[in-house]
């Protein structure tokens, strides 16, 4: 086991490294930028040293401050968290590089699993079901029909291989196709210079699931279940719970299995996230990999028992999961509400400033794991999904953040939603719920 | 520091806050402070108004709120050369070399006072003003962080 490990990050996801150390009797070494210098959660770190000015871009984004820094503490490992450098395979390298470990994949893992196509790739080659689409370019009006064709409608016509919105149309039939194309082409070309354009199976109204997954050295390889993050809004995550409401037990089984070909595939371990759409139907396909430990990942320590940040720490070591599949049998149901510093009242703008008071909730089956960025993750734990509703919703009410607005209004509006008792939700739920 | 800052007492930031959270301790909604010709009036539940020539705006974040506690490292009107880097501190190009500046020594900008090791890499530090070293404030050999106070300088000198 690591003797002392340097935290690439800050906040919150710092803290829960922290905790996790000191459990496993691990020295700390906590970085900070000038704008986080007096940061509570620094106290907890057996030593913390600054590498650069308030950006993140001069202090937690350089690789050589954070590896000069690893240098000085005399660390034989660095846990990235999640966002900065956590899916920077340069980084992971530069790492290996210098013998010192990286608590995460391997670079090579990484770039297999970080790229979109190739990932689409080797999901295919591994078996596991990816959106119907185009595989590339189209350049042609009477090809784009056919590939509509092939993959069945209504299909969406989009200028890159990844997201972005530009060019993006959705077409029902054939006839609507011929009048998308000309617009979407028109726009790519203005866009990218280059009038080809993916089509790929439009899927409507999907719910966002996705599989935790665990690995070790030694080729074992096991899922912690899924986690529904379809409560969302424009894109940003409200709400994960676990396990997905309505998603029949085959359907779960399969992508949860789904999920470790493909990591066995890629040769993945430390933990990491398989990111699936499931549609109306229940089909579900895959869409990215998350290389990190993920905010969400209290949701699945909830249910499974397992601690995920000091897994990942052990894993990187070296050591043996001690872990087998069968045994990881979820249990209850656990609710994260992420619980930004934003004003409903205005139409979410963000409400930065000085939170001038917080009175964190707490009791049976409650965890408050407290951001700054965001304000905080009320996660709760309790047998059925009813109830673990009832409990955030009396932790949510039990919580006083003050000198801020946050978005805890709207967790309690969902939260009291006909449809979302009754899980009828989708990535556009918050969106049509708002738009009432 | 600002000069109004170096002039009256009244305009210390860390005295402010202090101001501040008197104020809520003691649920005061404003108070207003007279000394020679500088003014203070703090209204809480609005922003901080001080009438004066030179108005000084409260620290609305952390990141200013570090700037007292380490400007104090710098004795009343004596410079300090930070460390611009992570990394380990040498005060000569080589273990047997004369070091770069020693207590006494007059230097200009220009002037390489240490050496700072990042990643293998010997950064060489200028020293960005000019004056008498007055003080070598880190052990050579020593790891420094980001604006780890390295040199003290005395401009007047």
């Amino acid at each position: 086991m690591f003797k002392r490990i340097l935290i690439a990050n800050r906040g919150e996801i710092a803290l829960r490294v922290i905790r996790a150390c000191r459990e496993l009797d691990v020295e700390t070494v906590a970085i900070f930028s000038e704008a986080d210098r007096g940061a509570p959660y620094l106290e907890l770190a057996d030593e913390a040293i600054c590498v650069g000015p308030a950006r993140a871009a001069d202090s937690y984004l350089r690789i050589d401050r954070v590896i000069s820094a690893a240098e000085i503490g005399n660390v034989q490992a660095i846990h990235p968290g999640y966002g900065f450098l956590s899916e920077n395979s340069h980084f992971a390298e530069v790492c290996r590089s210098c013998d010192i470990g990286f608590i995460g994949p391997t670079p090579e893992a990484m770039e297999r699993v970080g790229d979109k196509n190739s990932a689409r790739a080797l999901a295919r080659e591994a078996g596991v079901p990816t959106v119907p689409g185009s595989d590339g370019l189209v350049s042609s009006e009477q090809e784009a029909v056919r590939v509509a064709k092939e993959v069945g409608y209504p299909v969406l016509l989009k200028a890159t291989a990844g997201g972005g919105g530009k060019g993006m149309r959705v077409a029902a039939n054939e006839l609507a196709l011929a009048n998308a194309w000309q617009q979407a082409s028109a726009e790519a070309q203005a866009a990218f210079g280059n009038a080809g354009i993916y089509i790929e199976r439009y899927v409507e109204r999907p719910r966002h699931v996705e599989i935790q997954i665990l690995g070790d050295q030694h080729g074992t390889i096991v899922h912690l279940w899924e986690r529904d993050c379809s409560t969302q809004r424009r894109h940003q995550k409200l709400i994960e719970e676990s396990p997905s409401p309505r998603l029949p037990q085959e359907t779960r089984k399969k992508m949860c299995e789904a999920a470790v070909r493909l990591a066995k595939a890629a040769g993945y371990y430390s933990a990491g996230t398989v990111e699936f759409i499931v549609d109306q139907q229940d089909n579900f396909y895959f869409i990215e990999v998350n290389a990190r430990i993920q905010v969400e990942h209290p949701v699945s320590e909830m249910v499974t028992g397992i601690d995920l940040v000091k897994a990942q720490i052990r894993v990187a070591a070296g050591e043996k999961l001690d872990l087998v599949q069968k045994d990881i049998v979820p249990r209850g149901h656990a609710i994260e509400c992420r619980i930004n510093a934003e004003d409903p009242a205005h139409n979410f703008r963000p409400c930065p400033g000085r939170i001038e008071r917080i009175i964190a909730p707490g009791g049976f089956g409650v965890r408050f794991d407290s951001h700054d960025s965001l304000v905080g993750k009320l996660i709760v734990h309790q047998p059925t999904r009813q109830e673990a509703i009832r409990t955030m919703i009396r932790a949510l009410k039990e919580l006083r953040v003050e000198g801020i607005k946050t978005t805890v209004p709207l967790h309690l509006e969902v939260l009291a939603n006909t449809a979302f008792h009754e899980a009828q939700v989708d990535t556009t739920f918050v969106e049509r719920m708002l738009a009432r | 520091m600002s000069a109004a800052e170096k002039s009256g007492d009244l305009y210390n930031v860390k005295k402010l806050r202090r101001l501040i959270e008197l104020m809520k301790e003691h649920d005061l909604s404003e108070i207003d402070l007279k000394e020679a010709d500088h003014h203070v009036r703090i209204k809480r539940g609005g922003e901080v108004i001080a009438t004066t020539a030179a108005p000084v705006a409260l620290p609305a974040s952390r990141q200013s709120a570090a700037e007292p506690a380490r400007q104090s490292a710098a004795d009343a009107g004596m410079l300090v050369i930070k460390s611009p880097m992570v990394g380990t501190f040498y005060k000569a190009s080589g273990p047997d070399s004369a070091p770069f500046v020693k207590v006494g020594d007059r230097i200009g900008p220009e002037k390489t006072v240490c050496i700072v090791e990042a990643m293998k890499v010997f950064n060489e530090i200028p020293a960005g003003v000019s004056g008498q070293v007055v003080a070598i404030l880190v052990e050579n050999g020593a790891p420094v962080e980001f604006g780890q106070p390295l040199i003290k300088v005395d401009p007047g000198a």
